[in-house]
């Protein structure tokens, strides 16, 4: 299949163009650099190929230097019939700096090139108009105005970029005149010549930073809509959690009522809906997340985030642009790492990486919810507004954040010595405030969902089974006396301190794999005690078992510090290129995890 | 005087940029706007010497102090 290239600065709406040829749902975000990996997508017979938006073809940091790269290598390629820069039409200057190189670069190549000059509505909406057959003529190549936001022009632009690729030689940029003067030049004079004035386009944008990077308020601000997005993840999840929780009893209390009392039926009851139910309970929280975080990246208020938090960040070894990959780890420690691209300077994506699985990901969050119901009772404030539960939510996340800013501030003492090479500048742009597209926001959303269960589920199936055998036999439901109480006796001493029985230490043991098998192997493990084949009430079961308040603290921190995720590991191997950071991020934070968990257990 | 002095809602036209800034970061600039010759207004300055949000052309940036004392300006 041919392929069909699509480049363009950051912020340009190149994103929501894609997904628009594509129907392919690929994030879009109103942050610069958020797109770190290619998309591709399907269009007509052809593959459009989504590159990361860049500046410049001369890289600063990690994310465009994969970029260019990748660039030029499809440049080379006899599979790139034809290639699409997307201008913004309201910054045309910045748009055509990386436009005009773009040009320059498919000259050389004999491809064909065509521009989007995109969100061509907002001009309109300005009442300026843009002379596109003469801006055409000016750069040499054909420029489509449309918008990809309100549809305008895209039904044309489609069957245009069908008719190119069809006999893209034909679209080689001619050369023109101005052609040999500089770039930054040409770009100054072509968007004086057509562009839309600077003040008129940001003057809406200037107005809202006022208010949201106030000084006194901007702060203010910020802590409110940080501390908002953790509530929600409780209150607003609540009741689509009781919902899943609903169904989930409804089935078990079904399939155990239709099914003949004996083995066949405790297995189905507790280890299929005791031990996958009781984590599928909270999907809804990890929806919630994703999509409050969505929802800034959309609106442009992350790069303000970025902005406020570059001081107080700086004084932990960290920039600015750390905040973007720490805020998405709350989600998953796996797309923060690759976020951490975006970092330019080299020390600190290193120290961002590296930190990045101290931030609560959404894996803990089974964990978090099921022992706050356990330790933490439901007292209400301020009508109803704040609760307790999620107050001691945003602790444990927080406790979190406070651990990685001093593990940075450690790393960077540690590696001050030995940097020779010039630190990378802060370096940002503000975006315009954009309203977000809300079908690829709810498809992020829903996709989220599904992958966190493709993950999850297998795993988390696997070692319901393989416990449910263990804790079931050989003496049919005595869990006492099973395979697995000897096994947890064995292991028994190293949870002793900690405050914990054999049962935890067995939770705590299989979810290395993954945080999120705790909940299931330890709802499995009071399924199998329980009499009652009630699963529903995993929380009341340790409620009633007896889990001492120092210990169960304890756990909770043991938790937040542990790196118990394999993919994660694999992750930072990865991208860090060195199985000693990734392994020794394993152990470190492993000792320091049982450290903080016998503290508590010892002095609470 | 470098950008770094420049006060809240003042204007200023970009004289250099300093030559001991890394090339590449330099070109960056360039290609972001900062070249002499150019309007730049200040939008706000942050609190504890924290970064510097600029209007250049079409676009805002933020710029952090390490880097806006390297660009050399004249008051407008």
């Amino acid at each position: 299949m041919k392929n069909i290239i699509l480049v363009g600065k950051p912020n340009s709406g190149k994103s929501l163009l894609f997904n628009q040829l594509t129907g392919m749902r690929q994030k879009v975000a109103n942050f610069p650099g958020v797109t770190v990996e290619l998309k591709s997508g399907k269009f007509d017979q052809y593959q459009l190929v989504d590159f990361p938006g860049t500046y410049s073809l001369q890289s600063l940091s990690r994310d465009e230097e994969l970029a260019i790269a990748k660039l030029h290598e499809a440049m080379h390629s006899d599979d790139t019939s034809l290639i699409v820069c997307n201008l913004d039409a309201t910054r045309l200057e910045r748009s055509l700096v990386f436009g005009l190189q773009v040009r320059d670069l498919a000259f050389q190549h004999n491809k064909g090139l065509i521009f989007a000059l995109n969100m061509i509505d907002e001009v309109s909406r300005f009442g300026h108009h843009i002379d596109t057959e003469q801006l055409a003529q000016d750069l040499g190549c054909k420029v489509h105005a449309l918008s990809a936001k309100t549809l305008l022009g895209l039904h044309e632009f489609r069957l245009a970029l069908l008719d190119a690729a069809q006999h893209p030689q034909d679209f080689i940029p001619l050369k023109t005149e101005e052609a040999s003067q500089p770039v930054l030049e040409i770009s100054r004079k072509l968007s004086q010549q057509y562009g839309i004035k600077a003040d008129v386009v940001l003057k809406r944008q200037n107005k809202i930073d006022d208010f949201l990077l106030n000084n006194v308020f901007g702060g203010l601000i910020f802590l409110v809509i940080m501390f908002l997005l953790f509530q929600s993840i409780f209150t607003w999840a609540s009741p689509l959690m009781d919902g899943v929780e609903a169904i989930v009893g409804q089935l078990a209390a079904l399939s155990s009522s239709v099914l003949p009392p004996g083995v066949v039926n405790d297995f189905v009851t507790d280890a299929l809906f005791g031990g996958v139910g009781s984590f599928l309970v909270f999907v809804p929280q990890i929806m919630v997340l994703t999509l409050v975080i969505g929802l800034l990246e959309d609106t442009g208020y992350l790069a303000r985030a970025a902005l406020i938090c570059h001081k107080p960040l700086s004084f932990f070894g960290l920039s600015g642009r750390s905040f973007i990959p720490y805020l998405s780890g709350h989600a998953c420690a796996i797309p923060a790492i690759f976020a951490a691209r975006t970092i330019e300077s080299p020390r600190k994506r290193l120290i961002t990486m590296m930190t990045i699985p101290l931030m609560s990901c959404s894996a803990r969050l089974p964990v978090y919810a099921l022992l706050i119901a356990v330790l933490v009772p439901e007292t209400q404030y301020l009508g109803g507004l704040l609760n307790l539960q999620g107050i001691t939510f945003f602790i444990l996340y927080f406790i979190g954040i406070l651990t990685a800013l001093l593990v940075s501030t450690l790393l960077n003492k540690l590696t001050d010595m030995n940097t020779d090479q010039a630190e990378m500048p802060f370096i940002l742009e503000l975006p315009t405030y954009r309203l977000p597209h809300w079908k690829p926001l709810i498809h992020r959303v829903l996709t989220s969902a599904k992958q966190f269960i493709k993950r999850a589920a297998p795993v988390i199936f696997m070692v319901s089974v393989v416990i449910w055998f263990l804790g079931y036999f050989p003496q049919n439901g005595d869990l006492q006396s099973s395979y697995l109480a000897m096994l947890g006796h064995w292991i028994d001493p190293i949870f002793t301190p900690l405050g914990l029985d054999w049962r935890y230490g067995v939770a705590i043991l299989v979810s290395f794999l993954a945080r999120e098998v705790f909940v299931g192997a330890l709802g499995t493990l009071f399924g199998i005690e329980g009499a009652d084949e009630n699963i529903a009430g995993l929380a009341a079961n340790i409620q009633s078992d007896g889990l001492a308040l120092g210990a169960g603290i304890g756990l909770m921190l043991f938790y937040v510090v542990a790196l118990q995720c394999v993919a994660t590991v694999a992750t930072i191997k990865g991208e860090t290129g060195s199985k000693k950071i990734a392994w020794g991020l394993f152990v470190g934070y492993g000792l320091l995890a049982y450290f903080l968990a016998f503290l508590a257990a010892t002095f609470i | 005087m470098t950008l770094w002095e420049i006060k809240n809602k003042q204007s200023a036209m970009i004289d250099s940029l300093d030559a001991t800034l890394v090339p590449a970061i330099g070109q960056r600039l360039n290609e972001m706007g900062f070249a002499s010759g150019q309007l730049i207004q200040c939008l706000r300055r942050s609190p504890l010497k924290g970064p510097l949000v600029l209007q250049l052309g079409d676009c805002v940036y933020s710029l952090e102090q390490s880097i806006a004392t390297r660009i050399n300006i004249t008051a407008a």
